[in-house]
């Protein structure tokens, strides 16, 4: 599978802040990628490089085999792009707006954009200054959709929606996956779990790890152990188990490199034969927030 | 194309309150301007106010209307910033500049080239034959006004920030014009214009276009404050009084024109400190009955007997000297400073004089007509009523280089009033319409400029009428030699200027 975006050390400074420090990235074609992190992680910065919004301090990315400080004009006809912090014209009423955009992609799909207009319930004759947060969205996401883009980008979608709305953006975008690769940002895990094929987790402007949301629920798991008597927990546990914890006959552990027979075999040369052990899988929230906290999530 | 036109048209849609209102201003200034021109006499009343109020109101908004316009137009893509939703739409640089130059054309270029076209056939001027300066009209307003507006509203992303903008422009204006109070000779030489001009012109294209096809903001910015300091680093550096004595030579023994030094005055009077007053009155004599010449400025420098010296820097003047004139006196101000240390041992100077000497060619008799008539090479005219009737002139585009009217005052048909002397025999009272400018046309919104002339004998400033019937001379001088004069001024002479000086008077 070729790639619809790859980054190369990418770096960004502004002026002290270091907010990308190295980004390297590979987001396969037709993927569902959810670039995922904490407020300031370097998200947005990342995206807005893509879209050649923002220029590099150094490294290279390029969008659909473009360099991305080439991706402008006749580029943008195959990519879509919504943010949450965009600006849209809010003079314009949404038929307007997806009106004035035809002229621009000649792949535009009126069908489709109708189509659009039904699925989201958009009102065509109200601005898009009068219209609610969720609204502006589906319009910009709609008029983001009507051309059959290759790529679409989406930066921080549903903050701040409601659920039905963001139930709603996404039945919206996953009608569009067959044809499209999706890269999108955002820190709302139990989302993204819906949806993503792909998961990355940035921090601090750092990538901790990139992998299928598949293989990343598989490898962690949360680990309890029950003895009969307060057992004796050593300062050194294997490097993949996390956040281990006692309370009085229970120790708690999660393991990101989960192996049944290996786990098992590990438990064993720590602990000898716990009365009980259960092994829970994870959910997304719950693997970012053990990895924010231990910051052992690329081990 | 399909790009362009859909931009555009969105712009329309989006902006036609400030279309309208922009168009309904240049209807206005032309509606003014015709009303100005069919009641030229009208000196109170409904309609003289009414037309004051539009008047001032028209002329000075239309512009500001016009900058308004390409600001929103700019703002609609704006180029600074990266929120902007059009950045990440298959926008064309080129043909997205394209439709806001359309824009900008449509609704300011055309209007106002319609105004200006209706203005001159209204004003009796056949518009086809001054199709170069309506077309030069179009070019100046906007290499002066439309491109420096779109420049800094490219570098702008809201109203507020485009009026911060202004601001700091009109601030740094306030401040060259303080700067250039300060440096001397400035005043007097000005050839820095001719180098503002293309500085202004290649920085607000290289802006427009590294925002348009780069949306390099920052870069621009300092593009637009290298400019400024530009600006201020020219008019520190110039050479002025290389570039006055390159334009001034010392005359040559053929000059004609011969000056001598007259006594000071017995008593010289001042308000201010630091600011003395000093007068010179000089006989002229030698002067062809065909010339004239025009004292352009003047520099005095003092030196003493220990060697200090100090110096006015070079002064604008523009005193015309005529052959019938016996005396002409001017004035500089010296620093008292600089004149208490100089005094401590005898003061003599050397003032310097730049000339401009003119032929007055193509004299031709006219005698004023009844009402209003073509008078050939300016326009259509009239006189104005009353005993010190002048004429008034619309002219088409540019007033000419230089039209001198001269009369003899006991010719004028005007009457006199109660409390007038008649004039002695051989007074003659001149006027004059002259431009400095050799463009096409004049900076100016309207394509017809009303310009008045009145007669004056500039050696008792005394005024002459021009009422129907008095007979008057037409001519087109022409400047035939600039030269500078040296005047020795020596210590006696100092000595006795310094004795007449008084004490400034208290405030």
């Amino acid at each position: 599978m070729t790639s619809a975006i790859q980054t190369d050390s990418l770096v960004k400074k502004f002026r002290r802040v270091d907010a990308l420090q190295g980004l390297t990235l590979n987001v396969p074609q037709g993927a569902v990628y959810a670039l995922v992190g904490p407020n300031g992680a370097g998200k947005t910065t990342a995206i807005k490089i893509l879209m050649n919004i923002l220029r590099a301090t150094s490294g290279r990315a390029e969008v659909l085999g473009v360099d991305s400080s080439h991706v402008k004009g006749r580029n943008l006809e195959s990519i879509g792009y919504v943010s949450e912090n965009q600006e849209l014209p809010g003079w314009m009423t949404v038929q307007y707006l997806l009106a004035y955009l035809r002229g621009f992609y000649p792949s535009w799909d009126a069908n489709l954009e109708a189509e659009l207009i039904k699925q989201f319930d958009l009102p065509p004759d109200r601005k898009l200054g009068h219209l609610s947060r969720g609204m502006r969205m589906k319009a910009a996401l709609a008029s983001s959709l009507a051309y059959h883009p290759k790529l679409i980008v989406l930066d921080e979608p549903f903050t701040g929606l409601d659920p039905l709305v963001r139930d709603e953006l996404i039945h919206g975008l996953l009608d569009r996956a067959e044809e499209s690769t999706i890269f999108v940002s955002s820190h709302d895990l139990g989302e993204i779990e819906t949806f993503a094929s792909h998961v990355a987790y940035l921090e601090e402007g750092k990538l901790r790890f990139a992998e299928e949301l598949t293989s990343l629920i598989d490898r962690f798991r949360e680990v309890e152990l029950t003895f009969d008597a307060p057992p004796a927990v050593p300062q050194q546990t294997p490097e993949n188990w996390m956040q281990v914890s006692s309370s009085s006959a229970v120790v708690r552990f999660i393991d990101c490199r989960f192996d049944a027979e290996r786990t098992a075999a590990d438990i064993q040369k720590i602990f000898g034969e716990p009365r009980n052990v259960t092994f829970s899988p994870m959910s997304l929230r719950s693997i970012f927030l053990a990895m924010a906290k231990s910051g052992r999530g690329s081990a | 194309m399909n790009q362009v036109w859909n931009i555009f048209r969105k712009d329309v849609r989006h902006h036609w309150i400030e279309i309208t209102a922009s168009l309904a201003l240049v209807a206005a200034f032309a509606w003014v301007e015709i009303g100005e021109w069919s009641h030229p006499n009208m000196a109170s009343g409904g309609a003289a106010i009414l037309y004051g109020i539009l008047g001032a109101l028209a002329v000075p908004l239309t512009p500001v209307s016009w900058m308004f316009l390409i600001v929103r137009v700019v703002h609609g893509e704006s180029l600074a910033g990266d929120r902007q939703f059009w950045v990440t739409r298959p926008y064309d640089w080129m043909k997205l500049l394209a439709a806001k130059v359309l824009f900008v054309m449509v609704f300011i270029n055309v209007p106002l080239f319609f105004a200006q076209t209706f203005l001159l056939a209204k004003a009796g001027f056949d518009p086809m034959s001054y199709l170069p300066g309506l077309l030069w009209l179009q070019v100046m307003w906007t290499l002066l006004l439309l491109l420096p507006t779109a420049a800094l509203a490219a570098v702008t992303r809201s109203i507020g920030q485009m009026l911060l903008a202004l601001l700091f422009v009109a601030l740094f204006a306030i401040g060259l014009s303080i700067l250039s109070t300060v440096i001397p000779n400035s005043d007097f030489a000005a050839p820095v214009a001719a180098v503002y001009f293309p500085l202004v012109l290649l920085t607000t294209i290289a802006v427009i276009l590294l925002q348009y096809c780069l949306r390099r903001t920052s870069q621009s910015r300092w593009l637009l404050a290298g400019l400024a300091a530009l600006f201020a680093v020219v008019m520190v550096a110039t050479p002025y009084r290389t570039l006055i004595a390159r334009e001034y030579p010392a005359a040559r023994a053929d000059f004609p024109l011969q000056l001598s030094l007259m006594p000071p005055p017995k008593e010289t009077h001042y308000e201010l400190r630091n600011r003395i007053p000093f007068t010179v009155t000089f006989s002229l004599s030698g002067l062809p009955k065909d010339s004239f010449v025009e004292l352009n400025g003047m520099i005095l420098k003092l030196t003493n007997s220990t060697g200090q010296h100090w110096d006015s820097g070079w002064q604008s003047r523009g005193t015309m000297l005529f052959p019938d004139q016996k005396l002409v006196g001017t004035n500089v101000e010296i620093n008292q400073d600089a004149l208490d240390k100089l005094k401590t041992s005898p003061v003599s100077g050397d003032l310097f004089l730049a000339f401009t000497v003119y032929h007055d060619t193509k004299q031709r008799p006219f005698v004023v007509p009844q009402g209003e008539f073509r008078l050939p090479d300016l326009g259509f005219c009239s006189t104005t009523a009353g005993s010190f009737s002048s004429l008034s002139c619309r002219i088409p585009l540019r007033r000419p280089k230089f039209l001198m009217v001269s009369s003899e005052m006991a010719a004028s048909t005007c009457p006199l009033s109660k409390d007038q002397i008649p004039p002695s025999p051989g007074q003659i009272a001149r006027g004059f319409i002259r431009n400095d400018s050799s463009a096409p046309a004049d900076a100016a919104l309207s394509s017809v400029e009303v310009e008045g002339v009145s007669l004056v004998d500039s050696s008792n400033d005394r005024t002459s009428g021009m009422c129907p019937g008095t007979p008057v001379t037409l001519s087109n001088p022409e400047d035939a030699v600039h030269a500078s004069v040296e005047m020795h001024i020596d210590s006696a002479w100092w000595a006795a200027y310094l004795q007449s000086l008084n004490k400034p008077k208290p405030q």
